[in-house]
Protein backbone atom coordinates (compact mmCIF):
# COMPACT_ATOMS: atom_id res chain seq x y z
CA UNK A 1 0.00 0.00 0.00
CA UNK A 2 2.73 2.59 -1.26
CA UNK A 3 2.28 6.18 -0.20
CA UNK A 4 3.25 9.30 -2.68
CA UNK A 5 4.61 12.10 -0.64
CA UNK A 6 4.80 15.13 -2.70
CA UNK A 7 7.52 18.04 -1.67
CA UNK A 8 7.52 20.60 -0.82
CA UNK A 9 4.37 20.89 0.58
CA UNK A 10 4.76 17.14 2.34
CA UNK A 11 0.93 16.08 1.20
CA UNK A 12 0.67 12.42 1.28
CA UNK A 13 -1.09 10.85 -1.12
CA UNK A 14 -2.68 6.81 -1.01
CA UNK A 15 -1.93 4.79 -3.88
CA UNK A 16 -3.31 1.66 -4.90
CA UNK A 17 -0.73 -1.10 -5.56
CA UNK A 18 -0.23 -1.22 -8.82
CA UNK A 19 -1.00 2.29 -9.59
CA UNK A 20 0.41 4.91 -10.82
CA UNK A 21 2.11 8.09 -9.60
CA UNK A 22 0.09 10.21 -12.34
CA UNK A 23 -3.08 8.10 -11.94
CA UNK A 24 -2.63 8.00 -8.18
CA UNK A 25 -2.29 11.80 -7.74
CA UNK A 26 -5.37 12.45 -10.03
CA UNK A 27 -7.47 10.26 -8.79
CA UNK A 28 -6.60 12.12 -5.33
CA UNK A 29 -7.69 15.46 -6.82
CA UNK A 30 -4.52 17.09 -7.73
CA UNK A 31 -3.69 18.24 -11.30
CA UNK A 32 -0.29 19.39 -12.86
CA UNK A 33 1.32 19.41 -16.53
CA UNK A 34 0.87 16.26 -18.49
CA UNK A 35 0.62 15.49 -22.38
CA UNK A 36 -0.16 11.66 -23.52
CA UNK A 37 -0.18 9.98 -20.40
CA UNK A 38 1.56 7.22 -22.13
CA UNK A 39 4.72 8.11 -21.55
CA UNK A 40 5.70 9.14 -25.14
CA UNK A 41 5.54 12.94 -24.39
CA UNK A 42 7.83 13.06 -21.12
CA UNK A 43 6.22 16.08 -19.65
CA UNK A 44 5.14 14.33 -16.37
CA UNK A 45 8.46 14.15 -14.98
CA UNK A 46 9.15 14.72 -11.65
CA UNK A 47 12.04 14.29 -9.42
CA UNK A 48 12.07 11.14 -6.87
CA UNK A 49 13.55 12.44 -3.82
CA UNK A 50 13.05 8.57 -1.94
CA UNK A 51 11.82 5.06 -2.60
CA UNK A 52 11.89 2.81 -5.21
CA UNK A 53 9.51 2.25 -8.59
CA UNK A 54 9.43 0.91 -11.37
CA UNK A 55 8.23 1.14 -15.14
CA UNK A 56 5.22 -0.75 -16.08
CA UNK A 57 5.80 -0.62 -19.41
CA UNK A 58 8.73 0.08 -22.41
CA UNK A 59 9.77 3.65 -21.71
CA UNK A 60 11.06 5.33 -25.41
CA UNK A 61 15.12 6.25 -25.39
CA UNK A 62 13.70 9.38 -26.50
CA UNK A 63 11.47 10.26 -23.56
CA UNK A 64 14.29 8.94 -20.77
CA UNK A 65 17.81 9.15 -21.49
CA UNK A 66 20.49 6.91 -20.39
CA UNK A 67 21.02 9.38 -17.62
CA UNK A 68 17.79 10.48 -16.53
CA UNK A 69 17.58 6.26 -15.87
CA UNK A 70 20.12 6.11 -13.35
CA UNK A 71 19.46 9.57 -12.07
CA UNK A 72 16.28 10.98 -9.96
CA UNK A 73 14.13 11.53 -12.72
CA UNK A 74 10.85 9.97 -12.45
CA UNK A 75 8.23 9.15 -15.51
CA UNK A 76 5.23 9.98 -13.48
CA UNK A 77 2.41 8.27 -15.89
CA UNK A 78 4.79 4.75 -16.02
CA UNK A 79 6.16 4.69 -12.68
CA UNK A 80 4.48 2.46 -10.03
CA UNK A 81 6.01 2.63 -6.64
CA UNK A 82 7.80 -0.41 -5.32
CA UNK A 83 8.17 1.50 -2.00
CA UNK A 84 6.57 4.66 -0.63
CA UNK A 85 7.97 7.37 -2.20
CA UNK A 86 8.50 10.95 -2.06
CA UNK A 87 8.38 13.21 -5.55
CA UNK A 88 9.12 17.05 -6.27
CA UNK A 89 7.86 18.15 -8.99
CA UNK A 90 9.86 20.65 -11.43
CA UNK A 91 9.23 23.85 -11.64
CA UNK A 92 5.89 23.93 -10.07
CA UNK A 93 3.54 22.42 -8.02
CA UNK A 94 0.55 19.95 -7.95
CA UNK A 95 -2.61 22.23 -7.65
CA UNK A 96 -5.00 20.71 -5.35
CA UNK A 97 -8.08 20.72 -8.40
CA UNK A 98 -10.91 18.98 -5.92
CA UNK A 99 -10.88 18.87 -2.20
CA UNK A 100 -13.93 15.64 -2.58
CA UNK A 101 -11.31 13.78 -4.62
CA UNK A 102 -8.67 14.48 -2.00
CA UNK A 103 -10.80 14.01 1.29
CA UNK A 104 -11.65 10.61 -0.41
CA UNK A 105 -7.96 9.62 -0.85
CA UNK A 106 -7.38 10.65 2.91
CA UNK A 107 -10.03 7.90 4.76
CA UNK A 108 -8.67 5.25 1.97
CA UNK A 109 -5.18 5.86 3.50
CA UNK A 110 -6.62 5.74 7.20
CA UNK A 111 -8.15 3.05 6.43
CA UNK A 112 -5.38 1.29 4.79
CA UNK A 113 -3.38 2.29 7.59
CA UNK A 114 -5.45 1.39 10.50
CA UNK A 115 -5.56 -2.50 8.76
CA UNK A 116 -2.04 -2.46 8.52
CA UNK A 117 -1.33 -1.52 12.28
CA UNK A 118 -4.45 -4.63 13.14
CA UNK A 119 -2.58 -6.76 11.34
CA UNK A 120 0.88 -6.40 12.60
CA UNK A 121 -0.36 -6.30 16.03
CA UNK A 122 -2.09 -9.65 15.16
CA UNK A 123 1.12 -10.77 14.60
CA UNK A 124 0.91 -11.04 10.55
CA UNK A 125 4.05 -9.95 8.47
CA UNK A 126 1.86 -9.82 5.68
CA UNK A 127 1.95 -6.69 3.71
CA UNK A 128 0.77 -5.92 0.49
CA UNK B 1 -0.39 16.41 -60.73
CA UNK B 2 2.49 15.11 -58.55
CA UNK B 3 1.91 14.14 -54.85
CA UNK B 4 -1.97 12.93 -54.56
CA UNK B 5 -1.47 12.70 -50.84
CA UNK B 6 0.43 11.06 -47.67
CA UNK B 7 0.81 7.08 -48.44
CA UNK B 8 1.77 6.33 -45.40
CA UNK B 9 2.53 7.45 -41.64
CA UNK B 10 4.97 4.60 -40.25
CA UNK B 11 5.62 5.42 -36.38
CA UNK B 12 7.08 3.66 -33.47
CA UNK B 13 5.49 2.46 -30.53
CA UNK B 14 6.93 1.24 -27.24
CA UNK B 15 4.57 -1.91 -27.29
CA UNK B 16 3.72 -3.22 -30.23
CA UNK B 17 0.81 -5.58 -28.65
CA UNK B 18 -1.16 -2.88 -26.97
CA UNK B 19 -0.57 -0.38 -30.10
CA UNK B 20 -2.25 -2.93 -32.37
CA UNK B 21 -5.15 -3.30 -29.99
CA UNK B 22 -5.35 0.25 -30.11
CA UNK B 23 -4.92 0.65 -33.99
CA UNK B 24 -7.12 -2.60 -34.80
CA UNK B 25 -9.50 -2.64 -32.47
CA UNK B 26 -10.25 1.07 -31.07
CA UNK B 27 -9.43 2.88 -34.89
CA UNK B 28 -10.97 0.18 -36.75
CA UNK B 29 -7.78 -0.11 -39.00
CA UNK B 30 -7.16 -3.90 -41.33
CA UNK B 31 -3.88 -5.38 -40.50
CA UNK B 32 -2.83 -6.59 -44.04
CA UNK B 33 1.18 -7.42 -43.70
CA UNK B 34 3.28 -8.30 -40.51
CA UNK B 35 6.93 -8.92 -40.92
CA UNK B 36 9.24 -8.98 -37.82
CA UNK B 37 8.94 -5.85 -35.39
CA UNK B 38 6.37 -4.16 -38.01
CA UNK B 39 2.79 -4.50 -38.74
CA UNK B 40 0.83 -2.61 -41.53
CA UNK B 41 -2.77 -1.56 -41.87
CA UNK B 42 -4.70 -0.34 -44.29
CA UNK B 43 -8.41 2.03 -43.40
CA UNK B 44 -11.55 0.82 -45.24
CA UNK B 45 -12.27 2.98 -48.02
CA UNK B 46 -8.48 2.98 -48.77
CA UNK B 47 -7.41 1.24 -51.66
CA UNK B 48 -3.56 0.75 -51.59
CA UNK B 49 -1.93 -1.85 -49.52
CA UNK B 50 -1.44 -0.16 -46.07
CA UNK B 51 -1.28 3.61 -44.87
CA UNK B 52 -0.48 3.01 -41.44
CA UNK B 53 3.10 1.27 -40.45
CA UNK B 54 3.82 0.21 -36.49
CA UNK B 55 7.24 -0.38 -35.58
CA UNK B 56 8.12 -1.53 -31.98
CA UNK B 57 11.07 0.18 -30.29
CA UNK B 58 10.30 3.63 -29.31
CA UNK B 59 7.92 6.41 -30.12
CA UNK B 60 7.41 8.93 -33.13
CA UNK B 61 7.96 9.74 -36.53
CA UNK B 62 10.25 6.61 -38.97
CA UNK B 63 8.92 8.36 -42.13
CA UNK B 64 5.99 9.33 -44.44
CA UNK B 65 5.21 7.86 -47.59
CA UNK B 66 3.61 10.16 -50.64
CA UNK B 67 2.31 8.75 -53.55
CA UNK B 68 2.68 10.91 -57.21
CA UNK B 69 0.91 10.27 -59.69
CA UNK B 70 3.17 9.45 -62.73
CA UNK B 71 6.13 7.91 -61.93
CA UNK B 72 7.82 10.85 -63.99
CA UNK B 73 6.89 12.71 -60.75
CA UNK B 74 9.25 10.72 -58.96
CA UNK B 75 12.43 12.04 -61.04
CA UNK B 76 10.82 15.73 -61.29
CA UNK B 77 10.87 15.71 -57.17
CA UNK B 78 14.04 14.32 -57.40
CA UNK B 79 15.71 17.16 -58.77
CA UNK B 80 13.29 19.94 -57.25
CA UNK B 81 14.53 18.51 -53.88
CA UNK B 82 18.17 18.72 -55.10
CA UNK B 83 18.25 21.71 -56.59
CA UNK B 84 16.32 22.90 -52.78
CA UNK B 85 19.82 21.33 -51.68
CA UNK B 86 18.95 18.63 -50.61
CA UNK B 87 20.35 14.64 -50.50
CA UNK B 88 18.30 12.40 -52.42
CA UNK B 89 18.76 8.50 -52.24
CA UNK B 90 16.84 5.73 -54.55
CA UNK B 91 14.74 3.40 -52.92
CA UNK B 92 14.05 0.28 -54.79
CA UNK B 93 10.34 -1.66 -54.57
CA UNK B 94 10.34 -3.98 -52.07
CA UNK B 95 12.10 -2.13 -49.53
CA UNK B 96 8.92 -0.99 -48.17
CA UNK B 97 6.60 -4.24 -48.49
CA UNK B 98 4.32 -3.47 -51.88
CA UNK B 99 5.29 -0.26 -52.25
CA UNK B 100 7.49 0.23 -55.95
CA UNK B 101 10.83 2.16 -56.47
CA UNK B 102 10.88 5.96 -55.12
CA UNK B 103 13.56 7.99 -53.67
CA UNK B 104 14.04 8.83 -49.73
CA UNK B 105 15.33 12.16 -48.25
CA UNK B 106 15.51 14.37 -45.24
CA UNK B 107 13.96 17.34 -45.12
CA UNK B 108 15.12 20.07 -43.74
CA UNK B 109 12.97 19.74 -40.82
CA UNK B 110 14.85 16.38 -40.44
CA UNK B 111 11.89 14.54 -41.06
CA UNK B 112 12.32 11.19 -43.79
CA UNK B 113 9.87 11.30 -46.77
CA UNK B 114 9.67 8.56 -49.34
CA UNK B 115 8.02 9.43 -53.04
CA UNK B 116 6.61 6.40 -54.48
CA UNK B 117 4.10 5.59 -57.37
CA UNK B 118 3.40 2.10 -57.34
CA UNK B 119 1.59 0.31 -54.63
CA UNK B 120 0.19 -3.25 -54.73
CA UNK B 121 -3.84 -2.76 -54.90
CA UNK B 122 -5.16 -4.29 -52.25
CA UNK B 123 -8.96 -2.77 -52.83
CA UNK B 124 -11.48 -1.14 -50.82
CA UNK B 125 -13.52 -2.93 -48.16
CA UNK B 126 -16.74 -2.32 -50.31
CA UNK B 127 -15.40 -2.99 -54.03
CA UNK B 128 -16.09 -0.93 -57.21
CA UNK B 129 -18.57 -2.91 -58.62
CA UNK B 130 -22.19 -1.71 -57.30
CA UNK B 131 -20.56 -0.36 -53.95
CA UNK B 132 -22.52 -0.11 -50.56
CA UNK B 133 -22.00 3.10 -48.35
CA UNK B 134 -19.78 1.38 -45.59
CA UNK B 135 -19.05 -1.96 -44.73
CA UNK B 136 -21.65 -3.69 -42.26
CA UNK B 137 -19.45 -4.63 -40.05
CA UNK B 138 -16.74 -1.93 -39.15
CA UNK B 139 -14.52 -2.63 -35.98
CA UNK B 140 -14.69 0.59 -32.99
CA UNK B 141 -14.16 3.84 -34.67
CA UNK B 142 -13.77 2.48 -38.08
CA UNK B 143 -11.89 5.43 -40.37
CA UNK B 144 -12.16 5.45 -43.62
CA UNK B 145 -8.53 6.73 -44.33
CA UNK B 146 -5.69 8.62 -43.14
CA UNK B 147 -6.31 11.97 -43.63
CA UNK B 148 -2.89 14.08 -42.76
CA UNK B 149 -0.56 14.95 -40.53
CA UNK B 150 1.26 17.91 -38.02
CA UNK B 151 4.63 18.00 -37.49
CA UNK B 152 7.12 20.20 -35.84
CA UNK B 153 10.29 22.34 -37.29
CA UNK B 154 12.69 24.93 -36.28
CA UNK B 155 12.08 27.32 -39.04
CA UNK B 156 8.12 26.47 -40.60
CA UNK B 157 8.47 29.20 -42.86
CA UNK B 158 11.93 27.03 -44.61
CA UNK B 159 9.22 23.96 -44.93
CA UNK B 160 6.62 26.14 -46.32
CA UNK B 161 9.11 27.10 -49.23
CA UNK B 162 10.24 23.49 -49.38
CA UNK B 163 6.93 21.94 -49.53
CA UNK B 164 5.90 24.58 -52.06
CA UNK B 165 9.17 24.31 -54.45
CA UNK B 166 9.12 20.65 -53.83
CA UNK B 167 5.83 19.10 -53.57
CA UNK B 168 4.18 21.83 -55.23
CA UNK B 169 2.10 22.32 -52.54
CA UNK B 170 0.79 25.21 -51.72
CA UNK B 171 -0.57 27.20 -48.51
CA UNK B 172 -4.16 26.83 -47.20
CA UNK B 173 -3.96 28.66 -44.02
CA UNK B 174 -0.72 30.04 -42.09
CA UNK B 175 -0.01 31.60 -38.59
CA UNK B 176 2.26 34.19 -38.78
CA UNK B 177 3.41 36.92 -35.90
CA UNK B 178 1.33 39.45 -37.96
CA UNK B 179 -0.04 40.30 -41.17
CA UNK B 180 2.54 41.98 -42.39
CA UNK B 181 4.94 40.96 -45.47
CA UNK B 182 7.72 40.05 -44.11
CA UNK B 183 6.16 38.20 -41.17
CA UNK B 184 7.72 35.21 -39.49
CA UNK B 185 5.20 32.13 -40.00
CA UNK B 186 4.08 30.42 -36.64
CA UNK B 187 2.61 27.54 -38.46
CA UNK B 188 1.57 26.26 -42.09
CA UNK B 189 -1.12 24.21 -43.43
CA UNK B 190 -0.15 23.07 -46.72
CA UNK B 191 -1.83 21.00 -49.48
CA UNK B 192 -1.25 19.73 -53.47
CA UNK B 193 -5.17 19.78 -54.03
CA UNK B 194 -8.41 20.36 -52.85
CA UNK B 195 -8.19 18.53 -49.10
CA UNK B 196 -7.66 21.30 -46.64
CA UNK B 197 -4.51 20.17 -45.80
CA UNK B 198 -2.24 17.25 -46.28
CA UNK B 199 0.84 18.20 -44.16
CA UNK B 200 1.18 21.27 -41.42
CA UNK B 201 4.23 22.64 -39.86
CA UNK B 202 4.34 24.37 -36.51
CA UNK B 203 6.97 26.28 -34.86
CA UNK B 204 9.00 23.85 -32.38
CA UNK B 205 11.62 20.96 -32.61
CA UNK B 206 13.23 19.52 -35.45
CA UNK B 207 12.16 15.87 -36.33
CA UNK B 208 9.08 16.14 -34.29
CA UNK B 209 5.66 14.58 -35.12
CA UNK B 210 3.07 16.39 -33.39
CA UNK B 211 0.05 13.85 -34.82
CA UNK B 212 -1.37 11.91 -37.52
CA UNK B 213 -4.86 12.04 -38.08
CA UNK B 214 -7.70 9.67 -39.94
CA UNK B 215 -10.65 11.24 -41.63
CA UNK B 216 -14.25 11.01 -40.81
CA UNK B 217 -17.29 12.09 -41.81
CA UNK B 218 -18.99 14.73 -39.92
CA UNK B 219 -19.79 15.98 -36.38
CA UNK B 220 -22.10 12.88 -35.11
CA UNK B 221 -19.07 10.68 -36.10
CA UNK B 222 -16.56 12.78 -34.29
CA UNK B 223 -18.98 12.34 -31.02
CA UNK B 224 -18.92 8.60 -31.44
CA UNK B 225 -15.50 8.50 -31.90
CA UNK B 226 -15.10 10.31 -28.53
CA UNK B 227 -17.28 7.79 -26.32
CA UNK B 228 -15.06 5.07 -28.02
CA UNK B 229 -11.96 6.59 -27.05
CA UNK B 230 -13.97 6.51 -23.20
CA UNK B 231 -15.13 3.35 -23.70
CA UNK B 232 -11.30 2.11 -24.67
CA UNK B 233 -9.38 4.39 -21.86
CA UNK B 234 -8.00 5.67 -24.33
CA UNK B 235 -6.40 9.22 -23.29
CA UNK B 236 -8.34 12.21 -25.11
CA UNK B 237 -5.86 15.20 -25.36
CA UNK B 238 -9.00 18.09 -26.36
CA UNK B 239 -12.37 17.66 -27.93
CA UNK B 240 -14.65 16.87 -29.37
CA UNK B 241 -14.02 20.34 -30.29
CA UNK B 242 -13.60 22.27 -33.79
CA UNK B 243 -10.46 23.92 -35.45
CA UNK B 244 -10.86 27.63 -36.59
CA UNK B 245 -7.84 26.76 -38.62
CA UNK B 246 -9.37 24.66 -41.49
CA UNK B 247 -13.06 24.33 -39.67
CA UNK B 248 -12.38 20.57 -39.36
CA UNK B 249 -14.26 18.81 -36.54
CA UNK B 250 -11.28 16.84 -34.27
CA UNK B 251 -10.72 15.10 -31.18
CA UNK B 252 -7.19 15.21 -30.65
CA UNK B 253 -6.24 11.70 -28.04
CA UNK B 254 -3.05 9.37 -27.54
CA UNK B 255 -2.35 5.82 -28.87
CA UNK B 256 -1.08 3.58 -26.20
CA UNK B 257 3.06 4.94 -26.95
CA UNK B 258 1.90 8.38 -26.39
CA UNK B 259 1.67 9.29 -29.98
CA UNK B 260 -1.02 12.18 -30.59
CA UNK B 261 -3.80 10.79 -32.60
CA UNK B 262 -6.44 12.39 -34.36
CA UNK B 263 -9.86 12.12 -35.88
CA UNK B 264 -10.66 15.11 -38.51
CA UNK B 265 -14.24 15.57 -40.62
CA UNK B 266 -15.02 18.70 -42.37
CA UNK B 267 -12.90 21.38 -43.50
CA UNK B 268 -13.61 23.13 -46.65
CA UNK B 269 -12.47 22.53 -50.10
CA UNK B 270 -8.96 24.12 -50.95
CA UNK B 271 -8.27 25.80 -54.11
CA UNK B 272 -4.89 27.16 -55.58
CA UNK B 273 -6.84 30.50 -56.22
CA UNK B 274 -8.51 30.98 -52.69
CA UNK B 275 -6.77 33.44 -51.00
CA UNK B 276 -4.94 32.54 -47.88
CA UNK B 277 -6.30 32.75 -44.58
CA UNK B 278 -4.26 34.14 -42.15
CA UNK B 279 -4.18 34.04 -38.36
CA UNK B 280 -1.96 36.24 -35.81
CA UNK B 281 -1.08 35.34 -32.45
CA UNK B 282 -3.95 37.27 -30.20
CA UNK B 283 -6.11 34.88 -32.16
CA UNK B 284 -4.35 31.49 -32.09
CA UNK B 285 -6.10 29.69 -29.38
CA UNK B 286 -9.20 30.47 -30.82
CA UNK B 287 -7.84 29.22 -34.39
CA UNK B 288 -6.79 25.90 -33.02
CA UNK B 289 -9.23 25.27 -30.42
CA UNK B 290 -12.32 27.70 -31.73
CA UNK B 291 -14.35 26.45 -28.07
CA UNK B 292 -12.12 26.88 -25.79
CA UNK B 293 -10.14 29.42 -27.45
CA UNK B 294 -7.09 28.79 -25.21
CA UNK B 295 -4.32 26.97 -26.49
CA UNK B 296 -3.81 24.35 -23.80
CA UNK B 297 -0.05 23.57 -22.54
CA UNK B 298 0.36 20.37 -23.92
CA UNK B 299 -0.81 21.64 -27.85
CA UNK B 300 3.05 23.08 -28.41
CA UNK B 301 4.95 21.18 -25.65
CA UNK B 302 3.47 17.26 -25.87
CA UNK B 303 5.51 16.09 -29.12
CA UNK B 304 6.69 12.50 -29.90
S1 LIG C 1 2.40 12.43 -19.84
FE1 LIG C 1 3.54 11.98 -21.65
S2 LIG C 1 5.19 10.83 -20.83
FE2 LIG C 1 3.92 11.07 -19.08
FE1 LIG D 1 -4.70 17.70 -37.62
Amino acid sequence: MPTVTIQPTGEVIYLEPGETVLSGLYKAGFAYTVGCRRGGCGICKVDCRSGEFRYDHPVADSVLTEDERADDTCLSCRAVPATDLTIELRGENVRLVSTFLHQINEKARQRAEAHAAATQTAGTTHKE
Amino acid sequence: MGVMRMGYAHVRVTDLAEAKDHYANTMGLYETHAEGNKVYYKAWDEWDHHSVVLEEGGVGLVKFGWKVEKSSDIDDIEKKAQAFGVTVERMSKGENPEIGDGIRFTTPSEHVFEVYHEATLVGTEVGTHNPDAFPRHLVGVGVPALDHSLITAEDPGLMDRFLTAVFDFYPTERVQTSLDSDADIIATWMTSNNQIHQLAVLAGPQGKLHHFAFRLGDWVEVGRAADLFSMDDVPIDIGPTRHGITRGQTVYFFDPSGNRNEVFAGGYLAYRDRPMSVWTPEQLGKGVFYHARELNDAFTSVLT
